[in-house]
């Protein structure tokens, strides 16, 4: 579904991402994570090419990325992206924030965009709040719409970009209950994520970067509870603080 | 100091003064309304252009400001009026010239050219106080650029710069005024002539500037309350992450 062939990128002299070999499969849920300036969001966001590349190869669904004549709109709407600060369009209301893009990009009727939305609305449990304004919703509700509005485009792929790093605790699980029924439900998903659980719980593979590479990627007791890379277990132990280690010490 | 002039309030409504003053009215509510359409639609070309990617675009966009806003307003309604004629083709230009609306048209351009490049500005302004997120979320929807624009930038950039566009508004509706210089007879003009030819011009001229003031309350009350119906919070408009 996703293929990274030999991918560099460089923000002006800082190389960003250092030959990033990575391939996903379809259905697959791979969660991205590392410390911050790692380069996990700048990797997300070449899939759908809000980064360009400046080496190498990413082939999306057969569409090869740094092909001029890849048409752009058409990659684009079959990834939906959920952004770490939801994005919603503030002067629309929830229901239009979703209707837009069926609407304008795949030609749906007033109608059919609407009744779509109104489905998706009550899958992410927010029906009632369909005529609301993104600054009438909580946190965890903009993000709700956010991934319903993605969604509303019938996407093969989700990319989530630390989709509840900007939600207090408590509204956290509501988006990642919808993460998770979501990867149940088979849709290829690639999350960058601090949440731990959420990736033990659903994550097919999880990838480990740091400064531009990716260090390792393996099952989640691959990465959490037996890091190859001492970077990964400095990581792992110094900013996550998870019990696992504990666990696993006790089981030797 | 004696005060000696004895008012006539009379005068400016009888006939055919008060005739004048009506036309008056009307033709400055013409140049009003005229040049608020073109001038936003001319200013958000010229925004468009001043963000655009493409470095030509952008340097005639910039080129475009630099040249009317920088020039009295007066002069451009001048320059359509007196020079803009004797441009074109001479049959086009004659054409003009015997045109009897042309003062009013001319007045019209010369409005809209100098109101549009505040316009842009003000609209340019307002791109530049949209977080970035928003048209990546519009990009990562598969909106194209022009629909980036339409629906997702361009209503969200009118609706922060509300404020200032209106003060703009208020500003081109008294420029209006500047159109009596081309003999359009709006009506500052109007109440120079009742001037000229009676003599009663205090009387003509306080009731244009009522007539000003009162049009100039309901637009600023239109604003505000348009202001309030189009508010967008800005605790919901969030900062994109790098």
């Amino acid at each position: 579904m996703i293929k990274f062939i030999a991918t560099n990128k460089w923000f002006k002299d800082r190389h960003v991402l250092k030959n990033i070999n990575l391939e996903i499969a379809k259905g697959e849920v791979i969660v991205i994570c590392g410390p911050s300036g790692a380069g996990k969001s700048t990797l997300i966001r070449t899939i759908n090419k809000l980064e360009p590349i400046d080496d190498g190869e990413i082939i999306v669904d057969g569409m090869y990325l740094s092909d001029p004549k890849t048409d752009l709109t058409l990659l684009r709407a079959e990834i939906g992206m959920v952004f770490q600060h939801f994005n919603l369009y503030p002067h629309k209301s929830a229901i239009k924030n979703i209707t837009l893009a069926p609407r304008k990009v795949r030609g749906l009727s007033k109608n059919q965009a609407t009744d779509r939305a109104e489905k998706l609305l009550d899958k992410v449990g927010l029906i009632h709040r369909r005529d609301a304004f993104p600054v009438q919703l909580s946190g965890g509700e903009q993000q709700r719409v956010a991934i319903a509005r993605s969604l509303a485009m019938e996407p093969k792929i989700m990319l989530f970009d630390e989709p509840t790093s900007a939600l207090d605790p408590e509204l956290i699980n509501e988006v990642l209950d919808v993460m998770t029924s979501l990867a149940k439900e088979g849709m290829t998903m690639v999350v960058v994520t601090h949440e731990i659980g959420f990736a033990q719980k659903v994550a097919d593979r999880v990838v480990f970067m740091d400064d531009g590479e990716i260090l390792e990627e393996g099952t989640p007791p691959d990465i959490f509870v037996n890091p190859r890379h001492q970077r990964t277990k400095e990581f792992m132990s110094s900013v996550f603080h998870i019990p696992i280690f504990d666990a696993n010490q006790e089981e030797d | 100091m004696e005060f000696n002039y004895e008012f006539d309030w009379a005068i400016p409504f009888t006939d055919p003064y008060l005739g004048m003053i009506i036309t008056g009215i009307k033709v400055t509510l013409i140049l009003f309304a005229a040049t608020t359409v073109t001038s936003l639609c001319l200013g958000t070309v010229i925004a468009i252009m001043r963000i655009s990617r493409i470095t030509i675009l952008r340097a005639a966009g910039t080129l475009y400001v630099e040249i009317f806003r920088n020039v009295p307003g007066l002069f451009w309604i001048l320059f359509f009026y007196f020079v803009f004629p004797e441009l074109l083709p001479e049959k086009w230009g004659q054409a003009l010239n015997h045109y009897s609306h042309y003062p009013v048209v001319a007045g019209i351009m010369g409005l809209t050219v100098d109101n549009a490049s505040y316009v842009s500005d003000i609209l340019r302004s307002g791109r530049l106080a949209i977080p970035h997120g928003q048209r990546e979320a519009a990009i990562s929807t598969g909106l194209g650029r022009v629909q980036q624009y339409s629906h997702v930038l361009l209503p969200q950039m009118f609706r922060v710069t509300l404020p200032p566009l209106g003060t703009r508004m208020v500003h081109n509706f008294k420029n209006t005024s500047l159109c009596m210089a081309i003999t359009a007879p709006e009506l500052t003009w109007a109440t120079q002539n009742i001037e000229s030819l009676t003599f009663r011009g205090i009387e003509a001229t306080s009731i244009a500037t009522g007539f000003y003031i009162v049009l100039a309350g309901i637009m600023v009350s239109i604003i505000i309350l348009l202001e309030k119906y189009l508010k967008i919070d800005v605790s919901s408009i969030n900062q994109s992450s790098a």
